[in-house]
């Protein structure tokens, strides 16, 4: 494979979900088969590249670049750097465990396994997209399949089930239903997903669309427009336009992410989504805010972002305290996990917003180790709600006689949740924290708060899911027994712990990607270079110090 | 002005299409009447083999790159009108083809209703070839003709006679305008051809002439403020009438308002962008509104189609190649998708008799064919990646944003985003909503050769659109000589690998 695993990795769940369509769904097993099968080569192929990527070359590998519109001015450009590199593996593992989470679904099992397959395809497509259209593109892709997703393997939430008036019946049926927050149904949920996102990432390809018009140069390509676009100092309406631009692209793009203000889409579409859904939306479809900040902002507007980022680390504070508050008092188990999710991923913009080496690491750490840790959640909880067909913690409890694998498993995902040593989401919080402290210690102290914050909700779930009396109503509920459901909790597990007790070639990988993109835009040589002495590397950062602040960016240049 | 018709048979070649299925059309209507007992669908096999001949000629006149004018410059073939006429005829190939089940609903003149559809294409054949005042009028009124009888076809239905009184009176109306502003632009400039009157000056009579065709004009293509005619004539007419007349009069409408405004009225140019921009926000966002409150497929689809034209109109109001050759690819993804939808709406009433939302529920558990297709049509109307209708969108607005139209452009992207939500409301009911009756669908042969046709376009051009931009950047060739936007040499690509 060598050259080819991005082709593998992106086309494999694609084209398993076009062979779907050519099954029929009585042939349950050999649906999830070719479900599972594809997604694996996807998985293998992305372990594959986790461990080829070379980070003492740095840059960007594995290229492959189609022509795909001459006129336009675009091709399919794909390649990872050490940013992408962990991303694409964090999608891959959750597909892969995805499809195992939602081996029992019964009802339009096939349909399911193609939206899913289409969902992560497109993810892992933005993760590896140098250019701007197609990054756009697999973005807006991935939006799509969501509300299917959830439309029709979802569930309502309990408020919902509650209303049995006909006049709601009515309501959520009219024009007016974006006003009308009442109706917590699955479909109120899928449409409000769908068209938040779209609505954001008009507004991105808004920038886009600036940064391809002022540019000049009738490309696409991000390598060349981060090179040779320049947007600085143009006077628009009173500002500049690199401003106008950035604006565009970071609120679009934090709108999936979730930042503050634009989270409200996601808690409810966290809670009416199947759990191998949940799995993957917040595990990375979430990412693709941070990732496409870092790609389009970063990489074309380095100026601009160490100028406008420090709005980014205002707003991260609120999505912290506020994300961590309302899933202490939220009352269904995917509310909790939902908006813990949406709090910590403030831990990302803090880390983003530091403009440091340590600290964007740790966050592109931090975006793996989330992606396991709340994949683990998500995948419980959807477990739970499948035997007790409740997500409602307070009629809930004592569990753990009944599923004490789960229980056992879940303690383990609140462990990495909170960033326990020995799981990599202590690292990334360490770094995060370390990082940003010189720079923003009243947002760290707030982070450090939002981690107490996250031990109290999480174990004030736990407590009252597995421990305690329980209902008779669930005794017939039962434990992940089978092989096929504990994989994919093993998985994660292994995954979270094992790079928490290993973590270098990771780091390493990271560290490459965000080493030269931090040095153009702070121009500050970091100050730990990569670990081997002798490597081009160290010999490309006394370059980068000789010239003081015209860096070249190393990643092409090789 | 003289007409001196000293052609020889080597320019009739350029009329071969027109010639041909002239004689075809006659064909059919004299076996329709000689053998009145042969089944009519094998009528609608021999219009659609003329068809399919016409198609591939064209298609030769396109690959040798044959062109000319005809009748002192009133017809005209250039590559602009061979790929409007291929437009119309793959229209018009798919929609008998999606019709041929519907027809037994007619109580009377089965045959005759290929004979009005292929009459019709006819008639905007010629449209797309006119280039001047005189042809505009008279072959847009002879495409129209056809129209006025295949809207009207249910004798029974009331809805369907009056959508046909409607848009006869209102099509009339537009024909009044048009000839009257014909009228003003002769008396100001004292000529017929569009190349002719570039250099006009801009009197108060010219422009109000123009004003008038360009509305007769909007009234084809159903461009807010002269959209009134549009949802109920479509809801009332036969549904393969419908998907006939909201693509190809569409196209052929275009043609000529491409002409119209890239050659007889470019040096006005600075108006006329104002005027499209106007018409085209106008159009998109009311439409788009309106269609949100429908509950009729029909009257969705209606509306869907002007807010189309609305996007259709910014790359018009671009005024420069790209913008051109964006309308043209614009226009190719429509005929895909808004077929395919149509034909999937013909199909759902033949099995259940019925156009209305609230029907199409649970639709994906009655027939997951139909329910996925119609999910494709509607989403690339919408504009999703990976469909042809979102390249469509995005060509558009690139081309639409190298002159600088931010407003429209905003406008475009916001209307993206409530489109979606009605699109989204039939997805829900077909997806997610629990089929009343769950009974699956039976499919026609031909009819599902039509939603593998739209199927297939939809998906290639959005997966690999290179080839048919390609087309249609060779198809607008006439507008090389504008002015390109200017664009800075590209700088060389940088080295592949790490």
């Amino acid at each position: 494979m060598g050259d080819y695993a991005l082709l593998y990795i992106l086309f494999a769940p694609f084209f398993g979900a076009l062979a779907l369509i050519f099954v029929s769904n009585r042939q349950a097993l050999l649906v999830r088969g070719i479900a599972a099968g594809s997604a694996f080569i996807s998985l293998m192929a992305s372990l594959y590249l986790f461990y080829s990527y070379d980070p003492v070359r740095g840059g960007f590998q594995f290229i492959q670049r189609f022509e795909w519109s001459r006129q336009l001015g675009i091709s399919l450009y794909l390649g990872v750097d050490g940013i992408g590199t962990p991303l694409v593996l964090a999608s891959s593992i959750l597909l892969f465990a995805g499809i195992f989470v939602s081996w029992h679904i019964k009802d339009r099992a096939k349909e399911f396994y193609i939206w899913i397959l289409i969902l992560a395809a497109a993810t892992i497509g933005v993760f590896m997209s140098l250019d701007l259209f197609f990054l756009y593109f697999f973005y807006e892709m991935s939006v799509i399949p969501m509300y299917l997703l959830l439309g029709m393997w979802g569930s309502h939430t309990k408020k919902y089930l509650e209303m049995t008036d006909p006049e709601g019946v009515k309501q959520r049926d009219s024009v007016g239903f974006i006003f009308n927050f009442g109706s917590n149904s699955k479909e109120y949920a899928a449409m409000k997903l769908v068209l938040f996102l779209s609505a954001f990432a008009v507004a991105a390809f808004m920038g886009i669309l600036l940064i391809y018009k002022y540019s000049g140069l009738n490309t696409f390509d991000i390598l060349v427009l981060r090179e040779h676009a320049n947007l600085m100092n143009i006077p628009v309406l009173g500002t500049t336009l690199d401003k106008i631009i950035w604006v565009l692209i970071f609120f679009g793009f934090a709108s999936i992410a979730p930042l503050w203000p634009l989270h409200s889409w996601s808690p409810v579409g966290h809670a009416a989504a199947p759990a191998a859904t949940s799995m993957l939306h917040a595990g990375v479809l979430m990412k693709l805010g941070h990732f496409s900040i870092i790609r389009v902002a970063y990489e074309i507007l380095p100026e601009t972002t160490r100028e406008l980022m420090p709005m980014a680390a205002v707003l991260c504070m609120f999505s912290i305290v506020y994300g961590g508050f309302v899933a202490y008092y939220a009352k269904d188990t995917k509310y909790v996990i939902g908006y813990s999710s949406s709090s910590h991923m403030g831990y990302v913009f803090l880390g983003m917003a530091a403009l440091d080496y340590i600290s964007l690491s740790g966050a592109i750490i931090y975006m793996f180790a989330h992606a396991m840790a709340t994949g683990m959640l998500f995948s419980m909880a959807g477990w739970v709600y499948d035997q007790t067909h409740t997500r409602d913690i307070p009629s809930l409890g004592g569990l753990s006689n009944k599923m004490p694998f789960i229980s056992a498993c879940f303690v383990v995902g609140c462990m990495a949740s909170i960033g326990m040593p020995g799981t990599i989401n202590f690292i990334a919080e360490v770094m995060i924290i370390v990082g940003s402290w010189n720079k923003y210690p009243l947002q760290v102290i707030v982070a450090v708060l939002g981690i107490v914050l996250t031990m109290a909700y999480l174990f004030k779930m736990m407590r009252s899911l597995f421990y305690g009396p329980m209902d008779q109503k669930y005794s017939h509920s039962h434990d992940a027994v089978a092989f096929v459901d504990r994989l994919p909790l093993l998985i994660m597990i292994s995954v979270s712990v094992g790079f928490g007790l290993f973590p270098m070639h990771l780091y390493n990988v990271v560290r490459s990607g965000v080493d030269p993109l931090i040095a153009k835009i702070t121009h500050v040589v970091p100050v730990a270079a990569l670990p081997a002495p002798e490597t081009t590397a160290t010999v490309l950062h006394e370059q980068l110090a000789a010239r003081g602040a015209q860096l070249p960016d190393s990643r092409v240049a090789q | 002005m003289n007409f001196e018709l000293n052609m020889t048979i080597a320019d009739l070649l350029l009329l071969l299409p027109e010639i041909f299925l002239t004689l075809w059309l006659c064909l059919v209507l004299i076996v329709d009447f000689a053998f009145p007992r042969l089944p009519k669908e094998q009528l609608a096999y021999l219009s659609v083999v003329g068809l399919v001949v016409t198609l591939s000629c064209l298609a030769w006149f396109d690959l040798t790159q044959i062109s000319g004018a005809l009748f002192g410059n009133m017809f005209v073939l250039d590559r602009m009108s061979i790929f409007f006429k291929m437009f119309i005829i793959g229209a018009s190939i798919l929609v008998i083809l999606a019709s041929i089940e519907y027809v037994n609903r007619f109580a009377f003149f089965r045959g005759e209703y290929y004979f009005l559809i292929v009459m019709s294409a006819l008639g905007m054949m010629f449209m797309a070839s006119a280039n001047d005042l005189l042809s505009l009028f008279v072959t847009l009124e002879f495409s129209t003709f056809g129209f006025y009888v295949l809207v009207a076809y249910l004798r029974e239905d009331l809805a369907s006679n009056e959508a046909g009184l409607k848009f006869f009176i209102l099509g009339v109306f537009a024909a009044g305008l048009l000839a009257y502003g014909i009228s003003l632009v002769y008396g100001e400039t004292g000529k017929l051809v569009f190349s002719d009157m570039a250099s006009a000056p801009a009197t108060p009579g010219l422009i109000i002439g123009f004003l008038l065709i360009f509305a007769a004009l909007g009234f084809k293509i159903g461009a807010v403020p002269f959209h009134s005619w549009i949802p109920d004539t479509y809801h009332g007419a036969p549904t393969p009438v419908t998907a006939f007349l909201s693509i190809a009069p569409k196209g052929a409408a275009i043609a000529i308002l491409l002409r119209l405004f890239f050659v007889a009225l470019f040096t006005f140019k600075p108006m006329w962008v104002l005027l499209l921009a106007a018409v085209s926000v106008l159009s998109m966002t009311y439409a788009n509104i309106v269609a949100i409150a429908q509950t009729n497929m029909k009257r969705l689809l209606a509306y869907s189609g002007i807010a189309q034209i609305g996007n259709v109109l910014i790359g018009m109001a671009a005024g420069t190649k790209m913008g051109n050759d964006a309308i043209l690819f614009y226009l190719l993804t429509y005929l895909f998708a808004n077929i395919g939808a149509f034909a999937v709406v013909i199909a759902m009433s033949q099995a259940i008799g019925s156009e209305e939302i609230n029907d199409y529920s649970g639709l994906n558990r009655r027939s997951p064919f139909l329910a996925f297709s119609m999910l494709l049509f509607l989403l690339s109307l919408a504009g999703v990646p990976p469909l042809a209708g979102f390249i469509g969108k995005i060509y558009i607005f690139v081309a639409a944003i190298k002159e600088g139209l931010y407003t429209l452009i905003t406008v475009g992207l916001v209307n993206i985003v409530i489109s979606m939500y009605y699109y989204l409301i039939v997805v829900k009911k077909m997806y997610i909503a629990e089929p009343i009756d769950p009974s699956p669908i039976r499919i026609s042969g031909p009819m599902k050769a039509v939603v593998y046709v739209g199927l297939a376009g939809t998906l290639l051009i959005g997966i690999y659109p290179q080839p048919f931009i390609d087309w249609v950047v060779s198809a607008t060739m006439m507008f090389s000589h504008l002015p390109a936007p200017a664009a800075t040499a590209l700088p060389p690509i940088p080295p592949l690998g790490g």
